[in-house]
């Protein structure tokens, strides 16, 4: 059989171009439609703006996206990669996996619901998030500055030895108030804080010390450290109610082997599975939009129509972006990844915060937003072990490489145990436009936005991949549960004691 | 390929099938189970002992762990079959009270059975077995013996495993467990009977470890713990390890009454095996006193840590008769103490006004205050006291009959009818 008639022979219901998220989980959410679905994506590999790579592939995409200059056609810019000098150590190019989209996805979020209703998260491996710190400067000269744990449960308020016991009554009255924070007389209390910045809300109300301050705020992995009171509490009862709800003592989970990549790829395989066809290398060179339907030309050279067309759209830049330095590091950095209590899992990523003001001002332009750094182990596969990777997420500026790698070196130096200090390998920087998250339709053309720029995964990107699949179902939907699938046949399970 | 309409039909019409197919596979099931039942009663009553019969109840268990008639069948398998039977004169075992004791559970028909099994498992036994004397031969076959034992206990061991991840807190499966392991100290050497508990420590570490407030869990850890300390597995205390324990625990959950009861179990043993001096009993509760302080500090609302508190204070409080902590505290001492305990709880209320077993606790240690002064509570006791019982009768209307009992008692309504 001609593939390439086939290709133009059959009209297609629906072509998605890109494998990023929002398309992936859409080939999943009609991976049992029965839909004719031709899902194509111009690179050679999975992913779009969420892919992992690895060093060979880095390479390849930052020679791709160094462009200091706004781009019209991608999210990303002024990539560069460096590698500090006579530094031995890094290994072979497909030893590691780095992750473009490092999100942290915490237990109540719709993702996994939804990955856990549609079965396809049989196929990926989740590793807790564990402890989240603080970077606390030195005191003096003298001392090494230090991190500092976040306690997020009665427990760890407990345990910890950094806040008095007046501070943890504070912080526990506020905890206890967050859990029920939509229900009166909570509502009474924070409503006329809503649209101001959380840190009035805590140290107005609840007569929070600066330090308590930035705890919260850091558990909320607030960019600019201004989260409004209103999205401030609604992340941080995400963050408690999440807790514990997957196991002991963690909140979030990281998919293994790239993150959010991991996931595409597992939902674009179930798509597969359902009979889409599909073809990387392949993006879409001409257009041509009837009333019924629209005539595509591959860059394969393909000639295909089909009833509907989604894509990623848009390189956002209406809001502001990120900055971000992948860093490969050394050393394991144990002391980031021990479970907290006992009979938790070994944490494979941990979170650590430095609020605004806690990096010293080099006689540069003040800091004026915190700085993030999602610390990944090598049980991610994300590196061999003995090493780690650091994903290090700053508000973009023009001095925000510099800023970056001055939060890598200090953070460095916080860690720095009894062995030798633990070195970088290898820089990967890169800046990333923010964009304001809806998605567009025109005619037969459905657009995904451009990603979130959330360091927790933002359940806004399932809105427009729900609204895609309405599309294409038509009435059809009505009624039938979205993302909602049995076992496939063969599947096995505990009834087989009864043979 | 195209299907029109095609996911409606396929989700909605699938799950109505599936529904009716469920139906079909529960009575296939049904089916199974109760063919599977009476070919096991019926081969016991026939006393059929044989190895058929016992893969027969592994299956039967597997699916119904609590049909404790069927565990005692298993017993009796084993004792007549795969066990190896003790032979007169060359014996290994401590003749102890627990196993005559499961030597009686067996009925009568075990004795007769084995000698109309048809097919029971040939004993590893030497022709000198059953003499007297000890021949070079004698000691081979009841090593012999001892690893045969060893290797059906520890099976059998493992098979209860699966059976318990799914029941927890099923007795008999535990039941029969505990029946194996006393097989163990009666058959085995020590320090093969001793490994085997170990790992029964492991065990209960774990089933706590995933549901730390299962107080089955917490008994039958006491248990293997007494055990492991026993002559007869040649132990020695752990008391220092089982408090550590405790501490984990605790820091796991605060919530955990179990975990907190142990702890007051242990301490007394505790302090006797350090042989703590009065200086290192203070400094002992001290620790314990802040540490419960701690806690009380970011859970004023949980019970079970206010019990733990309240442990202590009867300690210094109720110290005629009863072993304490600190036997050697002077009145001074205890009333320091109390009065202290009663000035960090009141700091409490500073940020937790309206939790309701802090009021409680207040009331009751300013009476028992008193009672250790002999004394009645003074004007501005008085006061106080008809203070937090007012903000009880606001927090918990519900035990209204209480507060007022309390309040007649205590001869304070007058003053609390004064805060109207």
């Amino acid at each position: 059989m001609d593939f390439s008639s086939e290709l133009s022979d059959t009209l297609w219901d629906v072509v998605i171009c890109g494998t990023g998220l929002p398309q992936s989980l859409l080939a999943l959410s009609l991976s049992r439609s029965g839909k004719n679905i031709l899902h194509i994506d111009p690179n050679d590999y999975y992913g779009s703006a969420e892919a992992a790579f690895s060093l060979q592939e880095a390479d390849d995409w930052v020679a791709r996206h160094s462009t200091t200059a706004a781009s019209s056609t991608s999210v990303f810019k002024s990539a560069s990669i460096t590698k500090p000098e006579n530094v031995v150590g890094l290994s072979f190019p497909r030893a590691y996996t780095l992750a473009l989209a490092p999100q942290l996805i915490h237990a109540r979020s719709e993702l996994l619901s939804q990955l856990v209703s549609s079965r396809a998260y049989r196929q990926v491996e989740f590793l807790a998030v564990g402890s989240f710190f603080v970077f606390k400067p030195s005191s003096s000269p003298s001392l090494a500055p230090t991190l500092v744990r976040i306690p997020s449960t009665r427990e760890d308020v407990f345990s910890t030895t950094a806040i008095s016991a007046k501070a943890k009554r504070g912080l526990m009255k506020f905890l206890k108030f967050v859990v029920d924070y939509n229900s009166s007389p909570q509502t009474e209390s924070w409503h006329p804080y809503a649209d101001v910045p959380l840190v009035d809300f805590l140290r107005e109300h609840f007569k929070m010390d600066a330090e308590l301050q930035t705890y919260i705020i850091t558990l909320t992995l607030s960019l600019d450290g201004r989260i409004s009171t209103k999205d401030g509490l609604a992340t941080i009862h995400r963050h408690l109610s999440s807790m514990g709800m997957l196991g002991p003592n963690f909140a979030a989970v990281y998919p293994k082997w790239g993150g959010i990549s991991e996931i595409a790829q597992v939902s674009c395989r179930a798509g597969a599975v359902g009979g889409a066809v599909y073809m990387l290398g392949n993006g879409i060179k001409e257009m041509t939009v009837g009333e019924n339907e629209i005539s595509l030309e591959l860059t394969s050279g393909d000639k295909v129509r089909t009833r509907r067309l989604f894509r990623g759209e848009g390189t956002g830049g209406d809001e502001t972006g990120i900055g971000r330095l992948v860093a490969i590091i050394s050393s394991p950095l144990k002391s980031l990844f021990e479970p907290t209590i006992e009979g938790a899992p070994k944490p494979g990523v941990a979170v650590i915060a430095f609020p605004t003001g806690s990096l010293a001002s080099a006689g540069e332009a003040d800091i004026d937003c915190p700085i993030y750094v999602l610390a990944h182990s090598s049980d991610t596969g994300e590196c061999p072990i003995g090493q780690s990777v650091l994903y290090l997420t700053t508000l973009s500026s023009s001095d925000s490489k510099n800023t970056l790698h001055r939060a890598l070196e200090s953070m460095l130096i916080a860690l720095d145990g009894e062995q030798q200090r633990p070195e970088s390998l290898y820089h990967l920087y890169y800046e990333q436009a923010g964009s304001s998250m809806r998605s567009q339709q025109e005619d037969l053309i459905f657009g995904f936005p451009p990603p979130s720029l959330s360091l927790s995964f933002d359940d806004a990107t399932l809105g427009p991949v729900r609204e895609a699949w309405n599309v294409v179902m038509g009435e059809a939907g009505v009624g039938t549960d979205y993302m909602a699938f049995p076992d496939r046949e063969g599947y096995v399970d505990d009834d087989e004691m009864y043979d | 390929m195209a299907d029109q309409g095609g996911s409606q039909h396929g989700i909605a019409r699938t799950s109505r099938v599936r529904t009716e197919e469920q139906k079909l596979l529960e009575q296939e099931k049904i089916r199974k189970y109760r063919e599977l039942e009476d070919q096991v009663r019926s081969h016991v009553s026939q006393n059929h002992y044989t190895p058929e019969v016992f893969q027969l109840t592994s299956r039967l268990l597997k699916l119904n762990p609590e049909y404790y008639t069927i565990w005692n069948d298993r017993r009796r398998l084993l004792i007549s079959g795969l066990l190896s039977k003790p032979s007169v004169g060359s014996s290994p075992s401590r003749a102890s009270p627990s196993s005559s004791q499961s030597a009686t559970t067996t009925t009568p028909s075990a004795a007769s059975s084995s000698s109309s099994s048809t097919a029971t498992p040939p004993r590893p036994a030497s022709p000198t077995a059953g003499t007297s004397g000890t021949t070079a031969d004698d000691e081979v076959s009841t090593q012999q013996q001892q690893e045969n034992d060893r290797d059906v206990l520890k099976s059998e061991l493992n098979f209860t495993i699966p059976l318990l991840l799914e029941s927890p807190k099923c007795y008999w499966i535990w039941s029969y467990r505990l029946w194996l392991l006393n097989l163990a100290i009666e058959r085995l050497p020590t320090a093969a009977a001793r490994r085997i508990w170990e790992e029964e420590l492991g065990l209960a570490s774990k089933m706590l470890s995933k549901d730390q407030r299962n107080f089955h869990a917490w008994g039958y850890r006491r248990h293997v713990v007494a055990q492991l300390e026993s002559a007869e597995l040649g132990g020695s205390s752990m008391a220092e390890a089982e408090f550590e324990y405790t501490d984990k625990m605790i820091r796991k959950d605060l919530s955990n009454f179990s975990a907190w009861h142990s702890r007051s179990k242990i301490i007394p043993r505790l302090l006797d095996e350090w042989k703590a001096d009065d200086a290192a009993r203070r400094a002992f509760l001290d620790k314990e006193l802040g540490l419960i302080r701690d806690a009380l500090n970011v859970g004023p609302e949980d019970q079970s840590l206010w019990y733990y508190h309240r442990y202590l204070m009867l300690n210094l409080v109720n110290f005629v008769g009863h072993p304490t902590i600190t036997p050697a505290f002077t009145q001074e001492d205890r009333v320091t103490y109390v009065v202290r305990e009663i000035e960090d709880i009141r700091e409490l209320l500073e940020d937790y006004d309206d939790v309701q077993l802090i009021y409680e606790a207040l009331f009751d240690y300013t009476l028992h205050l008193c009672q250790l002064e002999e004394r009645q509570p003074d004007p501005e006791e008085r006061v106080e006291l008809a203070g937090w019982l007012k903000k009880l009768m606001v927090l918990d209307p519900m035990r209204s009959g209480r507060w007022a009992d309390l309040e007649r008692d205590t001869g304070l309504v007058a003053e609390v009818a004064a805060l109207e």
